[in-house]
């Protein structure tokens, strides 16, 4: 420990803290302002207010002090202040950064386990020996972020987690990279302790309420303390807030390389000795700084703490009096168990423990994790401006979910290509030893930022785009003009090519083309080229639109029928006139029925296809008829569909007939297929069997089996999917259900022929027509291209291993897309063939030719240019979180099908522990036994992967069609929704009003864990899909009245739409849900969760409180258990 | 002929039909006693009979017949012996003595019921339970019969002309359907597409794809009538399960088969929007059109309607079906339509498939009772000659014309849906039967019929054309229905020992069938005939002959002989059979052909037979198989007058020097100032000699003083129209000019006497034909060489 200090702390701190300094001075000061009021504890986490701290420390500290160890702390804040502050500061800043940037999670995160660390320290040796236990998240040198955990300090109950800044930082010094923030301990510790479950409780609301106030994180550790009372928090809060504030950069450095020591050695050492050694090690304020930022952070807290002093103060209150309260409330909300489960889960880590004595000690007292310090994600609203490139580097990119801008400067944006990390490794040894996965994730067609300069289109005219002779790459600004100009070098594969005359120029005096800043293919990541008759088999394809629509029984009965009729009658009015539009339709049931909608008809004709074995098109012609021609008669008839069905009595479904069907009608054309289905296709052509019935009755004789039924049943639709693709017919698939429908099967034609899958179930007609017309009118009118090829080169040295997405691939190399739109990412695995030289660059090239909706073929190409390292801490130093857990989940998804659950579940979090380990091994230089050490850049990889473990696909419990649906979302989701569909984002409601949020709409978001669910409270959870409410059983009714228009919770109705009355409430509120919708480019479905309902609802306030990814679950671990299970896990791998 | 006709209906009460007094018309009105004197007459002995025949005095009895004991079951008839005191009726067939039912009590010499009147050989029973067996279990009849049904097919693979066309033949015919008629329509091209009338939102249709053989139970599967198809209930046409699968509540054909004044907006709506068939025809292609498809589910529609109810499947067919099962040609344009020549050598690949599949469609639609009519209208072949076998065993009609415009498709398509004394009496659900008396065994039927494969002991061991029965379906009958039985002569041991041979045979021949009006009848002829014994009684044969029915017969029989024996000569046949015959029956000195005389009662026969060697009957080789199937078909189901005429033609001449008479069918009537009318069946010929045309081109008959000119030009029109409008299918009218290319309908048609080889022979302003063919004259010159030759 005390050897990683010295090292860690100065380096680590620095750069972690050189930018957030400043940034989180202000937030800083204004959290501490307002904890002073509330907390000061609390406030004594954050950096900024120097001048705050300050007080806050000379109060905090005292309290602690008076808590713990009065003296400690200021010792602590002295001598942290060194280290500390440079953590602190990095942290601070970091997170202010990150939170304005990105998200504010990992900075906070980092920045948190920096404090954690100075918390325990801080604690003073109570405090400390409660926090050292816990979990230190290191900031990493690079931007890893250690979550120090101090599994043995967990067992040991007390001493629980110890988690240790200090390692980290010292990697992060290594790393150079200020970022490092250690978790470090002390979360671990208030994790422990029983009293740990409160302070968990108590301290993560406040903490973040606190907002970057790490206070929390201090709470947290003073639950632990609690024992001491107040006290104890508050010593904490004080003396790691005091320290990291005075500490200034000092201390934040401190707190980077310390909190692993420090925790590590707080533990011990504070209880040891006693406050100095907390001091020293920074730990306590580390810890509060943590808490501080990330505890702010996750809960929301982050954000606040900078940007909303107010909500600090609110929240502090909470954590100062509350906190106590709230603890001995919260463990019965939050489940009661997860407390003991804590403790429970800490009797392992004891032997750990061992290590730390002082956790030994605190065991009895409640030592534990503190929760709120532990990284979380945060959000933040500011928006980065994003070079690609700056003077000819690669930088990081913002975080896919964060708010950035983006300047191409030669490699192309993140939005259309994102790495899984941004270096790449020399080797594949070095890949391999990483662990991490080497892939692309591209979405071609991502919609850019409007700030963004659009894609310049480049005609070459007859000769079409210059292209290597060789690997046939497209020119791009990395290929290498020799010879005065004559030649030119390919960046993919090397060859040396001549240039075409017309294309000669001479080179200036830097060696690059004279036009290269004018020509948009040599200074652009991304260019689009206008495709030459050599890149069609054909003319261009229309846009074409084919509506199937199911009529049986059920679907009539339930109103999906309806539904669907209303959402193409008023999704088609968006459509493009032109010729070039063309529409057709098709109902179904045990038949096919086509319309004729020619004009020149007084009425459609209905066309009744009956052999549903061996299905044919009734009409060559006006089955699909220009828009513009049939936009009377198919709005005549969509009106007309329900009510002349209305007594349909045919109760089977000819799904696959009907496809097969609607697909020779397209057949010539090609164009995209609709299909609005509603029940399990049961007769004729790829019809299926109710698996699920018949899985239930033989899951008795073998589970193991079960799995399998969530492949398709046969081949039968994988076969004419295939077909369909080779015509380039792409399916969409409306599911309006109330029962099984056989997703796994069914997903297969959508995921070969490039569309995807809509699920609603229950469907509900009242509460679900709405979104199934706005996803409806998003999936027709948003950017997209049809009979899309699409095929991916990078450099010699690496090769393309794998795409994976919804598409059809016939040859080895390219992949058919029969629609592409703007929402769907393939994601695409290298391995090296070869090895790179160090500090050259290797090249992607994503060339995707494609017909626009208005009939233009064009070559979207993009490039990326990363350098290679053959330094595994470059490595981690570049990952990507978002687009590594983007892999993961797709890793999941593809495992679904072919694993039983528990092994996929194994797997994944395999994957998350090889990695921690490889970073815990490899780059880590300081390592104590009991701390868990994340790369700043991964710190979050724990939490997302706990939420993938824990998310509908994985889960248990759900249902078959559930699971595969969740399988076939995931296969084609970008890397920008695929977070917040395993970790949705919780905001509360009934404050809304009350609510800064620096200027954006969105208020922070919470943690994910019920403790922060409030009976008074309103809060909404969303994940891009779904939207649900959940109200508390006490809400103010003035609240209910303004936002639902009822006057009590019991008058809410089951089914629910959003309205807006007139009062300022619901104007924010459908303000807020409107800005969700555009973020998530989605309807969203709402669906309203009561606490307390008596019967119908209580599924639905399971499914949110299965969102709850921090908490225990009957299933799961809670996030701390979580982090003491990987940190275990390393352990063993270390051994 | 003209005066003929005008004269047939007003002495039909007073002097003997020409069909026979009960449309019965016998080769041989006196028949020999055994086997080999009937085999020396040459000419099978054989009855054409036309089973509901119209007739002024037709007595119909309202109640049932009373039929002998099983298993003979012949009807009470006037040729029954009647004990009156014991109430004992003897059946002339088998003998046997039956008592009178109660309900006969009253029965006596001065009352006796109508059946038993001697001029009642044919009586119609109207009674309510109709048996077609000998049981009386018949079900009570449905109060109300079921409406007929006409189901459309309409062929859209043709150009718009030809649609256009179509929909005006339709839009009338809608117009002219009785009310409670049922209609449904189907139209076709690439794909078979159903129309359900019945349905009210919009129009909607049923697509079948031309390419796939649909089993019945399939189609109705499809259509969700599979239930409603297997009820059993008889009498209720809406009856069998509510629903089949749930389709729609009322899920019953009558959502396709609407009451034509329910449907008649949506028909006419329909036919306004129905377009050419939009599948792309490739060039070098034919259009791809599946006639047999489209007839399938047809058929299958109707099996869903109720046992019993009387159906028509229309079909109008506008080209060679080339796509799916019954496809005859290719789509490939290089691949000519099948010729007699291809028939012969077995180079028509798809013929024998079609066969098959027509056959099986036959099968089905007999079963069902239902009719199949062909309307083909192209310039090509369309299939008939596939498609025969389906339209011949039910009954069916068929024309063929050039053009869905022309008149020949037109008016006869109309008439088919005329009532009253224009009808053709269209009828349903025939079932025939024959009693004939011990000696006689029954052969078969040539004609619209199909054997019920009732066997018995009246069956013959040989067989011609439906046989081994007694017992035919006719789904479609009309009044003009004519059907040709052979019969075998085998005495029995029993008979002949029975002592007195009976001098008299008697026939039986029952018809039950559903009237145009819906109602079921049974008409019973029974008709006797004298027996010839021994050979020495010529001159009893030579009165018995009725030389047309024999030409007829003759006809039927060698056409059929060779549509059924590929080696079979029919040139040979009948030339032979002419030399038998007069050698026969004629008065010759062996060796002189001078000496040879011939009984009145056969001098035209040689001519018949000499028209009948020239005849497209016989001749196959100008014509293309459908046109012969055509020919035959009627030739078969005409009756006898009709029939003599397909066969030799009649020729009537128009001139100022006489009034209108017929003239003889040779070369040498042609004359500068005359007018001619051919009637030759299928064709009616105005033929204007050269001076005629020369006066009339130059406007004569507009001028007052010519207006017998003028009358002599329409007089011939006149009597045309008078024809043509007797007449189904309408007869094609061709006007034309001596010397004028259209001449040659005529000139084909008649006696080459004078040829471009005895050019020097021919009366001035007449006319000469050129070929090589014998003239009449020296037929019969060989003809009474060869007679006389020993």
């Amino acid at each position: 420990m005390a050897s990683s200090f010295p090292p860690g702390r100065p380096s680590g701190s620095r750069p972690g803290y050189y930018p957030p300094t400043t940034a989180n001075p202000t937030p800083n000061p204004s959290l501490a302002s307002s904890l002073p009021g509330a907390m000061q504890n609390l406030q004594i986490g954050r950096p900024p207010p120097a001048s705050q701290l300050p007080p806050f420390l000379s109060g905090t500290p005292a309290a602690v002090s008076g808590g713990s160890r009065p003296g400690p702390p200021p010792e602590a804040l002295p001598s942290r202040p060194q280290f500390q502050q440079p953590p602190v500061i990095s942290n601070g800043p970091r997170f202010p950064t990150p939170a304005s940037s990105r998200e504010p999670l990992t900075s906070s995160i980092s920045t948190q386990g920096s404090r954690v660390l100075p918390g325990s320290p801080s604690a003073s040796s109570q405090a400390n020996d409660m926090v050292p236990p816990t979990i230190y998240t290191s900031s990493f040198s690079a931007p890893a972020s250690g979550i120090p955990m101090a599994p043995p300090s967990m067992v040991s109950g007390p001493s629980q987690l110890h988690s240790l800044m200090g390692a980290p930082p010292s990697q992060h010094l290594m790393g150079g990279r200020p970022s490092q923030n250690l978790m470090g301990g002390r979360p671990s510790q208030p994790l422990m302790g029983g009293p740990p479950s409160q302070p968990l409780m108590g301290g993560p609301p406040s903490q973040p309420l606190m907002g970057g106030a790490p206070s929390q994180p201090l709470m947290g550790v003073p639950p632990s303390q609690p024992v001491m009372g107040g006290p104890p928090s508050q010593p904490l809060m004080g003396g790691s807030p005091s320290q990291p504030l005075t500490g200034g950069p000092s201390s934040q450095l401190m707190m980077g390389v310390p909190p692993s020591q420090p925790l590590m050695g707080v533990p011990p050492s504070q209880p040891l000795m006693g406050g100095p050694s907390s001091q020293p090690y920074m730990g306590p304020p580390p810890m509060h700084q943590y808490s501080g930022l990330r505890q702010p952070l996750p809960t929301s807290g982050a954000a606040p703490p900078f940007g909303s002093p107010p909500a600090w103060q609110q929240q502090q209150p909470r954590p100062g009096v509350a906190p106590i309260s709230s603890m001995v409330q919260a463990p019965p909300q939050m489940f009661g168990a997860p407390p003991s489960l804590l403790t429970q889960s800490m009797p392992p880590v004891p032997p750990v423990m061992g290590n730390s004595p002082l956790a030994g000690h605190h065991s009895s007292t409640p030592s534990k994790i503190d929760p709120d310090q532990i990284p979380r994600p945060m959000s933040s609203s500011s928006v980065i401006v994003f070079e690609t490139r700056q003077g000819n580097q690669v930088n990081n990119p913002p975080p896919a979910t964060s708010d950035f801008v983006v300047k191409d400067t030669g490699n192309c944006s993140p939005r259309l290509i994102r790495c899984t990390m941004n270096q790449i490794p020399c080797s594949g040894d070095l890949l391999s030893t990483s662990s991490m996965p080497l892939a692309l994730l591209v979405q071609p067609l991502a919609i850019p930022n409007p700030a963004e300069e659009p894609i310049q289109v480049v005609d070459f005219g007859e000769i079409g785009p210059i292209r290597c002779s060789r690997c046939k790459g497209y020119i791009n600004p990395f290929m290498k003009f020799v010879e005065q100009g004559k030649r030119f070098i390919c960046n993919l594969c090397g060859h040396s090519n001549e240039t075409p005359r017309d294309y000669f120029i001479n080179l200036g005096p830097d060696g690059r083309r004279r036009d290269a800043d004018e020509r948009p293919e040599l200074c652009r990541g991304t260019v689009e080229f206008v495709a030459t008759k050599e890149y069609m088999v054909r003319d261009p394809m229309p846009a074409v639109f084919f509506f199937l629509v199911d009529v049986s029984m059920n679907a009539i009965r339930t109103g999906a029928t309806a539904a669907a009729c209303s959402a193409i009658s008023q999704a088609i009015a968006d459509l493009p006139e032109g010729p070039r539009t063309m529409a057709g339709i098709a109902t179904f049931d045990s038949a096919i029925h086509f319309y004729n909608l020619k004009r020149a008809l007084q009425q459609p004709l209905m066309l009744v296809v009956p052999d549903i074995q061996d299905v044919y098109t009734p009409l060559h012609t006006d089955l699909i008829v220009p828009v513009g021609e049939c936009r009377q008669h198919l709005e005549q008839l969509l009106e007309s569909i329900p009510s002349m069905f209305e007594n349909n009595r045919v109760a089977d479904s000819a799904f696959g007939a009907a496809i097969k069907a609607a697909f020779l009608a397209l057949k010539p054309t090609g164009g995209k297929l609709l299909v609005f289905q509603s029940v399990l296709p049961s007769i004729g052509t790829g019809s299926l069997s109710s698996r699920e019935a018949e899985g239930r009755t033989n899951v008795s004789s073998g589970e193991k089996e079960a799995h399998k039924l969530l492949q398709p049943a046969d081949m039968t639709l994988k076969t004419m999917a295939i077909e369909f693709a080779e015509y380039q017919v792409c399916v969409d698939i409306f599911i309006t259900t109330q029962a099984f429908v056989d997703i796994a099967s069914v997903s297969v034609v959508p995921r070969t022929t490039g569309g995807q899958v809509y699920y609603y179930y229950p469907f509900s007609a009242l509460s679900d027509t709405a979104k199934l017309y706005n996803d409806l009118r998003w999936n027709i009118s948003r950017p997209q291209g049809f009979e899309a090829v699409m095929r991916v080169r990078c450099s010699q040295g690496l090769q393309v291993q794998e795409y994976s997405g919804n598409f059809c691939k016939r040859i080895p190399t390219d992949i058919d897309l029969p629609g592409i739109d703007c929402d769907k990412a393939i994601m695409v695995s290298f391995k090296h063939d070869d090895k790179f030289q160090e500090g050259t660059e290797c090249a992607f090239q994503c060339a995707l030719l494609y017909t626009t909706i208005y009939g233009q073929r064009r070559i979207r190409v993009s490039n990326l240019s990363l350098p290679c390292t053959s330094m595994l801490g470059n490595l981690f130093r570049s990952a990507d979180l978002d687009s590594q857990f983007a892999c993961f989940l797709r890793q999941a998804a593809t495992g679904i099908p072919t694993s039983p659950l528990s092994q996929v579940r194994e797997q994944i979090m395999n994957l998350c522990v090889n990695i921690l380990h490889s970073y815990r091994k490899f780059c880590a230089t300081v390592s104590s036994a009991g701390q868990l050490i994340l790369p700043e850049s991964l710190k979050l990889l724990p939490i997302y992967t706990l939420a993938l473990c824990k998310s509908t696909g994985l889960r248990n419990d759900g249902r078959l069609d559930e699971r595969s649906y969740w399988a076939s979302h995931v296969a084609s989701l970008s890397v920008s929704f695929a977070i917040p569909w395993v970790y949705p984002r919780m905001i509360s409601i009934h404050d809304l009003t009350s609510k800064e949020n620096n200027g954006s709409i969105l208020s922070s978001t919470l943690p994910l864990s019920s403790e922060h669910l409030n009976d008074d409270g309103i809060y909404l959870l969303e994940n891009g899909e779904d939207c649900l409410f959940f109200i508390g059983n006490m809400v103010n009714a003035e609240i209910l009245q303004q936002i639902f228009g009822v006057t009590s919770v019991d008058g809410l109705p089951t089914q629910f739409v959003l309205q807006q009355y007139e009062n300022t409430f619901s104007k924010i509120l459908n303000d807020v849900v409107n800005e969700i919708r555009r973020q998530r480019c989605s309807f969203l479905r709402m669906r309203l969760c009561r606490k307390g309902d008596p019967s119908g609802q209580y599924a639905r306030m399971m499914l949110f409180l299965s969102n709850m990814v921090d908490d225990k679950a009957p299933g799961g671990l809670s996030y701390v258990e979580f982090l003491v299970h990987v940190h275990r896990q390393i352990q063993t791998k270390m051994a | 002929m003209a005066e003929m006709a005008g004269v047939a209906p007003a002495t039909a009460a007073a002097a003997p039909d020409p069909d026979g007094f009960d449309g019965v018309r016998m080769t041989w009105n006196a028949w020999p006693r055994s086997k080999i004197e009937a085999s020396k007459c040459v000419i099978p002995v054989a009855a054409s009979i036309a089973p509901i025949r119209s007739f002024p005095d037709l007595v119909v009895l309202p109640y049932s017949p009373l039929r002998c004991k099983s298993p003979c079951s012949a009807v009470l008839n006037p040729f029954c012996r009647v004990d009156f005191p014991s109430k004992i009726w003897i059946c002339p067939f088998c003998f046997s003595r039956n008592h009178f039912p109660q309900h006969y009590a009253a029965i006596s010499e001065t009352n006796v019921p109508g059946e038993l009147y001697p001029q009642c050989s044919t009586v119609e029973y109207a009674g309510p339970p109709l048996v077609s067996g000998g049981g009386q279990s018949a079900a009570p009849m449905a109060p109300t019969p079921p409406p007929p049904i006409f189901l459309f097919i309409l062929d859209t693979c043709v150009i718009e002309e030809e649609l256009g066309f179509v929909k005006s033949a339709m839009r009338r015919a809608i117009g002219l359907l009785p009310e409670n008629a049922l209609v449904g329509l189907i139209t076709y091209g690439t794909q078979v597409y159903l129309h359900e009338l019945g349905f009210s939102d919009l129009s909607k249709l049923y697509v079948f794809r031309g390419t796939k053989d649909i089993s019945k139970e399939q189609i109705l599967d499809q259509l969700g009538l599979s239930a409603a198809g297997r009820s059993p209930a008889p009498g209720f046409p809406k009856g069998g399960m509510p629903q089949a699968n749930g389709l729609h509540p009322a899920a019953s054909v009558n959502r396709f088969l609407l009451p034509a004044s329910d449907c008649e907006y949506t028909l006419n709506a329909l036919l306004d929007e129905l377009q050419t068939d939009q599948w792309p025809v490739e060039a070098g292609n034919r259009a791809r059109r599946c006639t047999g498809v489209a007839l399938s589910v047809a058929a299958g529609l109707l099996g869903a309607c109720l046992p019993g109810t009387g159906a028509r499947i229309i079909a109008l067919v506008g080209g060679p079906c080339t796509e799916g099962p019954g496809m005859i040609v290719s789509k490939d344009l290089s691949e000519p339509v099948r010729s007699h020549k291809d028939l012969d050598k077995d180079a028509a690949p798809h013929y024998h498939k079609a066969v098959k599949f027509y056959d099986n469609l036959s099968k089905q639609l007999v079963n069902q009772g239902h009719v199949l009519d062909l309307f083909a209208s192209a310039l090509d072949q369309v299939g008939i000659a596939e498609m025969k076998v389906a339209i011949e065993r039910t009954g069916g009609l068929v024309v063929l014309a050039e053009s869905f415009g022309h008149p020949v498709f037109k008016d006869s398509f109309k008439r088919i849906f005329e009532s009253g004394e224009q009808s053709l009496g269209l009828s349903f659900n025939g079932t025939h039967e024959i009693y004939c008396s011990k000696e006689i065994k029954i052969q078969g039927i040539i004609g619209p019929c199909t054997s019920l494969e009732k066997k018995g002991a009246l069956c013959s061991d040989t067989v011609i054309g439906q046989g081994n029965t007694t017992a035919w379906k006719i789904c479609g009958l009309d009044r003009s229905t004519c059907l040709t039985v052979f019969f075998d002569i085998s005495p029995s041991e029993r008979s002949n020992q029975s002592g007195i041979p009976n001098p008299q045979l008697y026939i039986q021949f029952l018809t039950n069938y559903q009237n145009p009006e819906g109602e079921i009848r049974l008409r019973v002829t029974t008709i006797t005939r004298r027996w010839v014994e021994g050979s020495a009684n010529t001159a009893e044969l030579v009165d018995g002959f009725d030389q047309e029915t024999a030409a007829v017969v003759l006809a039927r029989y060698v056409t059929f002989k060779m549509e059924m024996e590929e080696e079979f000569d029919a040139m040979r046949y009948l030339d032979r059979s002419l030399i038998r015959i007069c050698s026969r029956f004629g008065d010759y000195q062996k060796d002189d052909p001078n000496s040879f005389i011939i009984n009145p009662n056969f001098s035209i026969f040689p001519q018949f037979i000499f028209n009948l060697r020239r005849s497209q009957f016989v001749q196959v080789f100008n014509n293309s198989p459908d046109e012969t199937a055509y020919f035959r078909i009627l030739l078969n189901r005409e009756s006898i007058a009709n029939s003599v005429v397909m066969i030799q033609p009649s020729l009537i001449s128009y001139s100022f020097n006489a009034p209108p008479s017929p003239t003889l069918l040779d070369v040498a009537s042609i004359a500068p100032d005359r007018i001619l009318l051919l009637d030759a069946y299928f064709s009616i010929v105005i033929f204007h000699g050269t001076t005629i045309a020369q006066w009339r081109n130059m406007g004569y008959q507009n001028q007052p003083e010519h207006q017998a000119f003028a009358l002599l030009l329409q007089a011939p029109h006149d009597d045309a129209q008078m024809i043509i409008s007797d007449r189904f299918p309408v007869a094609r009218l061709v006007v034309c000019d001596q010397h004028g290319s259209q001449a040659r309908f005529l000139l084909a048609k008649l006696n080459p006497s004078a040829t471009y080889n005895s050019a020097h022979d021919v009366a001035p302003g007449s006319d000469i034909i050129f070929t090589d063919d014998v003239s009449l004259q020296v037929f019969c010159e060989h003809l009474q060489r060869l007679a006389v030759q020993s």
